[in-house]
């Protein structure tokens, strides 16, 4: 009964982060950046949701504030910053660093403000229980399944069938040709972090909800989600999800076998395994 | 005079770490985020070894830098199926199974509360217990350090890793052994980053996980970064100046509580500003 609760528990958490791996292959592969704020941003929309709902706010009206926060947060990184330094044709190596650096002052700036500590929602909708199966599920963890499956069809919807949706994969496809073809690659970069950095703030307030808050826990999980990414084969949105969805379940199933602190250790040494017995997939860029 | 000399000994503590983050990130372009772990296992082996008086202080110090060149290699090993940007996450989640490693292993290592009371270093029979008499081994293990470093990137080594830097499939095309200099890197690096860590846990006398988290990573990348890629000056300027400031903020009026955020908010800002307006540092070459 523990390991299938466990296993329910993996699964929709996996759903949350396999959003964030969704919305982080998105943002990689349409600009080549591997942006670690991403993380960062899902945390603040947890912060901005909680801030509001201390303030009175219900629940239902602040997400839509950090939905909004967010995207102009992950505008603002793109359009500023990366953009800026894709102009001077930079390397990949100060792209990287200046995406740490944005992850580094987001989150430091929340832990400033709001405290080092972990918080917690005190809205106690969250708290209340649905018995199924013999399963216990919190109203919050309800939740969190259902926005992230609807999230999760959004984006490969958005993907496949909207107009924005089909510039962006052929913007990713061949940045080149993008820009001869006047498909303004730069604009659909600004649009794509504002996009996945808004709905990346829903799964961020929903966990948050459920498991509390802690200003550095972007890193750990934009580590999650990027080796879901690498794992369920690069620019395959489905295959990121599904990933992620599985090394959640390993993280918490784990817990069975070993200390809750060597969950992390188990998701590395899978990828460590699968990055040596299986990279198809992986050699997009063999080279950097 | 004595907290000149303390500041003095951690930067040449940290001039060393920074030559090993420069040599795999700004000389070979590997891009570590781990480093803060390395350090970590240097100084947590030196602390081990000469608490328990298993090992004396040279031979600590031997061994932190075999172990730590060997972790590094093991890292290193990956990167060579996956570029540049895949192995940051190699990286990363190798930082943080170390510090789970370094907080869980409490019977080895002390855990959160870490190992206190680390015995000063005895080199021929001198306890080197005050800034004073701990300064001339520093600055020896500096010196030695940059001769060595000076050495290799004027050798055909240097040039071979620079090389990879700039094109790796155009040196492996040249029928150069990649692999085989990469390794050569990470060990190298290894063993600078394990002195550094050894030197630290000595000098403080006590290690704990907090020196060597992914925060530490983050100080070390910024160092690099504000110091300079590739240059000597680059090392010793960056941890110099980030040394410093810790100090210049212990006099500013901030509440204790935010101090923490606010140097890593102040290192995050540093990154950003060095990446669009000088990459190449303060006393760098070309990103």
């Amino acid at each position: 009964m523990l390991f299938l609760q466990l296993l329910i528990d993996g699964l929709i958490t996996g759903c949350a982060f396999g959003v964030v791996a969704v919305t982080f292959t998105v943002i990689y592969t349409t600009t080549q950046v591997f942006h670690i704020g991403h993380g960062s941003i899902y945390t603040l929309g947890g912060y901005v949701t909680w801030y509001l709902t201390e303030q009175g706010v219900p629940f239902v009206l602040a997400l839509p504030v950090a939905v909004i926060v967010c995207a102009a947060a992950g505008a603002l990184i793109q359009g500023q910053l990366y953009n800026r330094l894709m102009q001077r044709k930079a390397t990949p190596l100060v792209l990287l660093i200046a995406s740490l650096g944005a992850a580094l002052v987001i989150e430091n700036t929340l832990a400033a403000v709001f405290s080092p500590n972990i918080l917690n929602f005190t809205t106690v909708w969250g708290n209340r229980t649905v018995s199924l199966a013999g399963v216990t599920l919190g109203l919050a963890q309800v939740a969190i399944l259902v926005a992230d499956l609807a999230l999760f069809g959004g984006m490969v919807a958005w993907a496949n069938y909207t107009a924005l949706g089909k510039r962006t994969r052929a913007v990713a496809a061949n940045d080149f040709l993008a820009e001869i073809t006047r498909l303004e690659p730069r604009r659909v970069h600004v649009a794509v972090l504002a996009i996945t950095s808004g709905v990346v703030a829903i799964p961020g307030s929903l966990i948050a909800l459920d498991h509390g808050m802690y200003p550095y826990s972007g890193t750990l999980v934009v580590l999650t989600a990027t080796i879901a990414m690498i794992s369920g084969g690069l620019g395959n949105l489905i295959g990121g999800f599904i990933a992620a969805v599985i090394l959640s379940v390993v993280q918490t199933v784990s817990t069975i076998f070993m200390p809750g602190e060597w969950s992390i250790a188990a998701t590395f040494g899978l990828f460590v395994v699968l990055m040596i017995f299986k990279p198809t997939g992986l050699f997009v860029r063999a080279t950097t | 005079m004595n907290f000149l000399l303390s500041y003095l000994i951690i930067a040449e503590i940290y001039a060393l770490a920074a030559m090993s983050t420069n040599l795999l990130i700004g000389v070979t372009g590997i891009f570590s985020i781990a480093q803060g772990a390395i350090f970590g296992i240097g100084a947590y082996i030196v602390a081990i070894a000469t608490l328990n008086d298993a090992l004396p202080f040279p031979l600590a110090m031997l061994l932190a830098m075999v172990l730590c060149s060997l972790v590094n290699v093991a890292m290193a090993l990956p990167s060579l199926r996956i570029s540049g940007d895949y192995f940051v996450v190699t990286s990363l989640g190798m930082q943080f199974v170390l510090t789970a490693a370094f907080t869980n292993l409490t019977g080895i290592t002390g855990g959160a509360s870490g190992l206190p009371g680390v015995p000063p270093p005895v080199l021929f029979g001198i306890e080197l217990d005050d800034s004073q008499s701990f300064i001339p081994l520093a600055t020896l293990a500096l010196v030695a350090g940059m001769i060595c470093y000076w050495l290799v990137m004027r050798g055909p080594f240097g040039r071979l890793i620079n090389a990879i830097r700039e094109d790796e499939l155009a040196v492996s095309a040249a029928g150069k052994n990649v692999l085989m200099a990469k390794v050569g890197v990470a060990a190298l690096s290894g063993v600078y980053v394990g002195v550094a860590g050894g030197l630290y846990a000595t000098f403080i006398s006590f290690i704990d996980p907090s020196s060597c988290d992914i925060a530490a990573s983050f100080l070390l990348l910024t160092m690099f970064v504000v110091g300079g890629a590739r240059t000597l000056a680059g090392c010793l300027i960056g941890p110099a100046l980030l040394m410093a400031l810790p100090q210049i903020l212990a006099v500013m009026p901030i509440p204790s509580a935010a101090a923490g955020p606010l140097r890593q908010i102040i290192y995050g800002a540093l990154l950003i500003a060095f990446m669009l307006f000088r990459p190449q540092g303060i006393a760098g070459q070309k990103l």
